[in-house]
This record gives C-alpha cells, structure tokens and sequence, in this order.
C-alpha cells in the first residue's frame, strides 16, 4: 500500500471516501437514528485525524468500525434494538435484465431474508451486517464487538442456518444462486 | 449430517474463512459426501441473498459541513504534528512470529485432544468419516483400494486444486474471479502441506514446520481454546494469505485482505467531491471544439441539444455578484435558452424545418458565421396530446432552502392548474425511503393533486435509484399511447454515495428510455448543484435538463413551453454538416463540445441523440474560415508517406455550395431513422444584413466565449456584446434578450474572481 506516500490529510480522506457510507449504516443499526448516525461518524474520523497512523496501520477498518461502535452505543436510544432493515427497497431488485418472474423470485427472496434477519438477536443481527455489508473478517468482527473469534463464528453460523431455514421453507427459491 | 464436519466450521467455509490448513479437511468431506454439499450449498445461498438484502438497505452520506469538520481537523492535525511515516508493523510482526513457534505446540496438543472427542462422538462409523476425508481427497484420484500409507505418501503431490475446482463446490464466482483462480492455483500447489493431520502430534518440532504450526494454531484459536496463543501466531499470517484462498474469498467480497487492492467500492466515485469547500458544485470539464480543416475533416456530426440550464445557472451566478465558472458555461445552451423566430415546418410530417444563414463573422470579421436553425412543429394548443406524468421529487434535507421544494411545489401547482381531465399526474418522493405521496391521478382531480404537493416536506438524505425506479413503473404503468410520457425529475442532484453511484443511476434511466418513457431533469437549488450528472441524466433518459431559478423560469419550462418540452416531436436527431474544401478551408463548431458524434455514428440508428420538442428551436453556429485564408490552428506536420489527397472535382451542380447540411431524426416512437438534406450556398451577406436572430444568437455565443475565456473569441468584448444583443433584440415578447442584455452588463461590472482553492486530492 502506498500509505507511507500520503499526507494525513489525503489519508482521512481516503478514510473518509472508503468508509463513509459503510460506517453510517452500521452506525445507524447500532443507534437506531441516522442523524446520530451522521454525528458518530463525524467524531470517529475527526479522532481518525489525530490518530497515529503507524499504530493503527493495516487495522484501519477494524479501528473505525470499534470507534463508531462504541460511540453509537453510547448515544443510542433507549428503545432502539438493532434498527431493523430497511423496507421497500424490493422494486430496486428489478432491473433489465430479469424477467417478472426473476423479479418476483428476487423480491420473495428478499422477504424471506430479511423477515429471517429481523427475528435474530441483536448480536448475531450485528455480526452478519458487518461480515455480509462490510465484508470484515471473523477477525476484525471479534476485534470490533468485542467477543472472541469462536462467538463470532458461532453467531454467523447461526445466523445464517436461520436464513437458510427460511429459504428451505420456500423450496425452489433456495435453489437460485 | 453425520459428519465431523460442523455447521459452524462448514459456515467458516463457506464464507472463506477457514485458513489453507483446514480448508482441505472440509474439502475432502464436502468430496465424499452429497448432503454436506447440498448444505454447503443452501449456507452459500443464504450467504448470497444476505448480502444481497444488506446491499439494498438505502446508503447515508454525512452533510456537506460534517465532511467539511473532519476535514478541517485533518488539516490542523497535520500541521500541528507531523506522524513520522515509517511503518512498526514489521517487527512487531517478527516477534509475534517468534512467539507462535513457541506458543504454538501447546496449541497443538489441545487441538489434537479436542478434535477426537468431536469425531468420535457416535462410534467407529462417524470417526472413519472424520477421517474419510483425508482419503477421500486422494480417491478421487487414486484407486480406492489404496491403503492408507501409501495415499499420505502420495498427498504431497496431490494439487489440491482437484478439490477446490469442482464445480458443484465452487461459489457462482464471477467470470473475474475464476479467470484469476488458476493463477492463484499454482501457489496453493507450491506450498503443500507435507505432513498430514495424523503426523502432526508425533512430529518434533523441526524449524521447517514453522508454518505448519502456526496454521494449526490457527485452527485452535477458531474454536476460541487457546486464544492468547493464537493471536499471537495468527497476526504475522495475515500478512500473506494463502492465494488461493484469497482470490476465491474477494470473489465473493467477504475478505479484505491487507495485501490485495481494496473491492471495487461504491464510494470511490471520482464525480463525488469529498472535501467541499465553499462550493460543491460539479461541472464537467469542457474543451472547446477547435478550428479543423476540411481536407482532414470534410464531417461534422453532433447531436442536437435542446438543453437550456446553462443559460439559467450562469444567470443566478451573475445575479448574486459572481463569475461563472468556465465549465459551467455551455455556449450551446445558452444560445439554445431564446427562442428564434425562425419559420416553422408547414405540417406535421416533417417535424421539423431548417432555417440557415450565413453572414460576416462578429469577432473575427475575414471568417463567415454560418447560422443553423432548427425549428419544430409547432403544436396546435387543441392537439396537444394527453400527458401521463410522474412527478419524482427528491425530497432530502438538502432540498429546504426556499428556492428548492418550496419552488419545486410552487412549479408543479402551475403545472397542475394547467392539465385536465385527459391527463394523468404522479407523485413519487424520495429520500431516505422512497414512496409514492399521490398515486397516478386524473388531471381533471386538482383538489387531490394539489393536496398532495401541498403535504411535501424536505428531510432526510437522499438515495435516488429506488425512487426512479418507483416513477418510471408507474409512468410505464400508466402509459397512454400517442400521449406525452414523462418522468420529471426534481432534484438539486446532490445523490448520495452507495448503491446510488452515478453510475448506476445512469444505467436504469438507460434502460428506462427504451420503455418510451422520457425524462425531465428540473434542477433546483445552488450549492451543491450537480450539473454534469444532471445534464447526464437527461441526456441518457431521452430527454432535456433546465435549471429552474425563479418562478418565472418555473412557468417558461413547465407552463409556457409546456408544449416544447414535454411533447417530443422526433428523437434521435443528429446534424451532419458536410463542408467543401473548395469553399472552405476550415470550421470550428462552436459549443456542442459533450454532443460530438463520430461520423459513422450520423447513420447508426442505434446511436442515441437528441430529441425536439414541439416548437422548440434548435441553434448551431459555425465559424468558418473561407479558403485560401490559412487555418488557425496548430500545423501539423505534413505526411511524409500519405499522399496529399486531391479533391475529387466536384460535379457542377455541386459547386458554389459551402456545405451541405444533413439530418437525422426519428419519430418519437420510431426506430428507424429519416434523412434531410439541404445544400447551401453562401450569399456573402454582410453582418448588417443579418437578420435580428442571427445577431443575437452571435451575441450570445461571443458571451458564452468571453465568460469561458475562449481562446477563439477574437475580439469580442462585453460592451461589443452588448451592443450586437441590443442590435438583435428584434420582437422580444417576454423580455428574456432585453434579460440578457442586463446580464452581460452585470458581467461586464464584476471582477473577475480569483481561482479556486485546490481541493486536497484523494488517491485512486
């Protein structure tokens, strides 16, 4: 990585460019509000910039993904469980290329799937947002909530059984890759 | 599932993260048996529909001032202290190594005492098939009568790609990914596991098994025994992954490795301006159109564009005491913004007519100005057909300001007032979900429909896609043939980063133009206008981008030019001009920079172009060089192994035209297209002859030339400008030229701004 060539500057930029979006929405499922969201996110890069990069080196995901996390917690409502996933995205399931028997099949799916994800705990809801939005590894997930590797497997497994069940149910849609 | 294979570790697998040390193990199993890998399968599934849901969730994006603090932050932090730059990473990572070969026996040992209780746990038959897979994965290529010694002597060379690339176990990666997957191959082969699982115990620990210990090591911390050890023994390994592993793992987007480039993301949109400054404004670079000569270019072909926000934008710059910026400045459609008397076609059938002329160049008086006038059908008010329209609004909390929704409502109840029975009107919003606020309703229901606009509120931040995808399936929905289609569009553009790239965007209103749908772009606000995107957007929609302002400009497009804009008389329309060198020594299109075409694209009916409102009139202006007069331009070295091309003797009835102008155009719901053509000769018309249209639309492109700081505009001035509007004022109903004539008088009373800040740049 050319990381030594850049100026703290460019670097929070790049931060900024990589990480923004990803990490306002997990900080919005953490605190169930998009405005405190925003503000999370705001602090964690603003702390970002007085970092020292050469201690947070390669760990920079699992570095902001901790930050935002316990602020969002901190800040979060009373009320809020994990947010749940968002409604009323299924017509941006179609596009061109499907048939309406394609996007019929793609919008079930995405019923079941996240009708599947709203019922689990919140940790295991945490743990597949950050391994399935995020695309962080077992590792950088335990770094980040804070549990040991072997839970972080477990709530995933987990987590994924109970969306595969619900697939199975609805037999020939599990199927469809 | 009667396997040592767990669902927790099969998981693991699935989503790549099993280290090279374990995957074979599950590998062999998923080999030897069919249920593990139909489960295997239905976790990747589920895995992929997850994701899948997760990608759909709608994207934030911080406010402008948020993204502003950070980085001003950043700023102060960089000054303050300078971070020395040298990485600790490696030696740190050294000791950590050391302390795996250490720590990394003991691990061993817990491994190896907790991996028998979980295979053992039914009888003999369960622990042959925890064992199974070892043999398993020689079988299937070695006779399964082999025993056991001779398939653990032969293991080493087994590649074990043989497993890993069987189809039935492979991820749906993509085409990327499995053409990278061979590559990555060799590598995994390159590093086999010489001793087999059952070895491992009984080894000594010799230096060479370093790696295979830390593997191991691994694999006890997976299971959360030994933690403190394996941190210690894993962290090194990261930094060089197995290949392989590594490929198939980004292939799916599950791991990030430190080593590889970051996924392709979203976010990385270079349109988007990270760090905006005082001004988040977006225009695309332009450069102008050069003088080319004829021999080399006897073509000229560019779509037409009927487009009129520059006109506006620039307006609202002036009018608040700034200067424009050079790229914001579209000479084209600032010509384009008046409307020229020219004569319009007698019927319907050709839709359009072309009104051309030639005069003496204003700027540079030894160069002629060639005038080309398009000129629209002019719908009769009691034909214009019924409308089926689809309101999208972009209601994010970027839209308050007052010149922003409450203008947008104010539009639409002008617009509202004016339809009837025969038409139809629809309300989609957007934000941070997207959602239908009125339902496709009858024109002649303006309670309802006033109703509806009058309960729109700004708030939340902005994720476009959904939302047109929501407006353009209503406007398919609803769509009434022979009847004006449309999805208007209303937005100050700002769309947020994620799913919502530009991208993207483009690629559905891509799709969507071909339903017959056409799009309006109305641009709202300042600040953080996204004008390229915008002009992009309407461009690949079939259909027309304006910067509303005012009310005023409100009523112009949406009420007054309602006709024009919303009723497409011919799509696709392309101008070709073909010069001759006999005439001509060389021509310069002035403005049309973002609609060249090639000139195989004038008789490719599959190249989209611009479309033609009812009444609309269409401006181009050449400024052509007569022969014999030397070309401006930089020479280019003469050919040394081309012959000069000798004109073909042009036949005599050809001669003494200057050039012929050709068209293309398509009927609205055409595929097909028709061809116009029409010779013209240069009368040698004296500017003062010119016609009053001719003169302002020379004025307006020399203000457009002297704002962009063209290097082509000779001697134009504001006050020569000034004085060639006044002279071109003509009949000018709605005052919009006497307008004008203010402007460049503003124009000419401003300094002219320094020039901006650089902006931090962001790498890739």
């Amino acid at each position: 990585m050319n990381q030594n060539n850049l100026s703290q500057t460019a670097w929070v930029g790049e931060a900024m460019q990589r990480f923004e979006g990803p990490l306002l929405r997990y900080a919005a499922s953490v605190c169930g509000d998009a405005e405190l969201a925003r503000d999370v996110v705001q602090d964690a890069f603003i702390k970002l910039c007085e970092a020292d990069r050469t201690k947070i080196g390669e760990r920079l995901a699992p570095w902001l993904y901790t930050v935002v996390r316990n602020r969002a917690i901190n800040v979060r409502r009373k009320e809020a469980r994990m947010a749940p996933l968002y409604e009323g995205q299924a017509e941006a399931l179609a596009n061109g290329q499907d048939g309406p028997g394609e996007v019929a099949q793609k919008k079930e799916a995405h019923r079941l799937v996240s009708g599947a994800l709203r019922q689990l705990p919140g940790n295991q809801q945490e743990a597949c947002r950050l391994k399935f939005q995020n695309g962080l590894t077992y590792r950088e997930i335990s770094e980040i909530m804070g549990v040991s590797l072997g839970t972080v497997s477990n709530l995933i497994a987990q987590a994924l059984d109970a969306v595969r069940l619900e697939l199975q149910a609805k037999n020939g849609l599990a199927q469809e890759g | 599932m009667n396997t040592s294979i767990d669902r927790e570790k099969l998981t693991a697998y699935v989503l790549g993260e099993l280290d090279a040390a374990e995957r074979p193990v599950v590998e062999a199993a998923l080999a030897a048996d069919e249920a593990l890998r139909a489960l295997a399968e239905e976790l990747r599934t589920a895995a992929l529909w997850t994701q899948d849901v997760f990608a759909q969730e709608p994207s934030l994006s911080l406010e402008a001032e948020q993204r502003v603090r950070v980085q001003q932050q950043a700023e102060r932090a960089a000054t303050e202290n300078v971070v020395p730059m040298q990485r600790k990473f490696w030696p740190v990572a050294l000791k950590w190594a050391a302390a795996a070969m250490v720590v990394a026996l003991p691990a061993l040992v817990v491994y190896s005492q907790l991996a028998k209780p979980q295979s053992s746990g039914k009888e003999k038959g369960e622990l042959l098939l925890a064992e199974g897979p070892k043999d398993k994965e020689v079988v299937m290529l070695a006779p399964p009568s082999a025993n056991r010694e001779k398939l653990e002597e032969a293991k080493p060379a087994v590649p074990q790609q043989a497993v890993t690339d069987q189809p039935a176990l492979s991820p749906p990666v993509s085409a990327k990914a499995k053409a990278a997957k061979p590559e990555a191959a060799p590598a995994t082969a390159a590093a086999p596991t010489p001793q087999s699982l059952y070895g491992i115990s009984s080894a000594a620990p010799a230096p060479s098994m370093g790696e295979q210990e830390t593997r191991l090591g691994v694999r006890a911390d997976f299971y959360g025994q030994v933690e403190g050890a394996v941190r210690r023994s894993v962290a090194p390994q990261e930094g060089k992954p197995d290949a392989a592993s590594q490929v198939q793992l980004e292939s799916l987007g599950y791991i990030r490795g430190p080593q590889s480039p970051p996924p392709p993301n979203p976010y990385n949109d270079p349109s988007k301006n990270y760090w905006p400054g005082h001004n988040t404004e977006a225009y695309a670079p332009i450069v102008e159109n050069p003088f080319l000569a004829v021999t080399q270019n006897p073509l000229s072909t560019f779509s037409i564009d009927v487009d009129t926000a520059s006109y506006s934008n620039l307006r609202r710059f002036l009018e608040q005491g700034s200067v424009p910026p050079p790229d914001s400045v579209r000479i084209e459609e600032l010509v384009n913004y008046f409307t020229y008397n020219y004569e319009p076609p007698k019927d319907k059938e050709t839709p359009f007519a072309a009104r051309v002329a030639i005069a003496d160049c204003p700027w540079k008086t030894e160069h002629r100005l060639a005038r080309i006038g398009i000129k629209g059908w002019e719908m009769p008010a009691q034909e214009r057909p019924a409308s089926n329209l689809v309101f999208l609004l972009d209601v994010s909390g970027s839209m308050q300001p007052e010149n922003k929704l409450p203008l947008v409502k104010k539009s639409m109840q002008m617009l509202a007032n004016k339809l009837d029975e025969r038409d139809r009107v629809a309300i989609v919003v957007y934000a941070s979900s997207s959602g239908m606020v009125l339902p496709s309703t009858p024109g002649d229901q303006k309670g309802a429909i006033l109703e509806a606009i009058g309960r729109l509120e700004a708030g939340g931040s902005t994720q476009g896609s959904a939302g047109i995808k929501l407006a353009y399936e209503t406007a398919v929905g609803n769509f009434i043939k022979g009847g004006v289609n449309r999805v208007i569009l209303c937005t100050d553009g700002d769309f947020n980063v994620g799913v919502t790239n530009e991208g993207d965007l483009t690629r559905i209103i891509e799709g969507n133009a071909k339903s017959g749908v056409f799009l309006s772009v109305l641009g709202f606000g300042m600040g953080n206008l996204k004008d390229s995107m915008m002009e992009k957007l309407a461009d690949k929609g079939n259909g027309n981008y304006a910067y509303i302002d005012t009310e005023n400009e409100a009523r112009k497009v949406l009420v007054d030019q309602m006709q024009g804009t919303l009723v497409t008389i011919a799509k696709d329309v392309k101008i070709q001009m073909e010069f001759n060198p006999a005439l001509v020594s060389a021509y310069r299109l002035i403005g049309y920079e973002n609609r060249m075409l090639r000139a195989e694209d004038f008789n490719d009916d599959k190249k989209d172009a611009g479309e033609i409102g009812a009444g609309h009139t269409v401006t181009a202006l050449y400024e052509i060089v007569p022969a014999g007069q030397s070309v401006p331009t930089p020479a280019v070295d003469a050919l040394k192994y081309q012959q000069t091309p000798v004109a073909a003797p042009v036949p005599p009835s050809t001669s003494g035209e200057m050039f012929t102008l050709k068209i293309r155009y398509k009927k609205p719901d055409g595929d097909v297209s028709t061809k116009l053509e029409f010779p013209i000769r240069d009368e040698g018309m004296k500017y003062a002859q010119a016609d009053p249209d001719f003169k302002f639309a020379a004025a307006v492109a020399a203000f457009g030339m002297i704002l962009r700081g063209s290097e082509n505009k000779g001697n134009a001035n504001l006050s020569a400008v000034q004085e060639l509007a006044q002279e071109g004022r003509g009949n000018d109903p709605n005052d919009y030229r006497l307008e004008f004539i203010r402007l460049v008088a503003k124009a000419a009373a401003l300094q002219p701004s320094p020039p901006p800040l650089p902006l931090p740049k962001l790498i890739e």
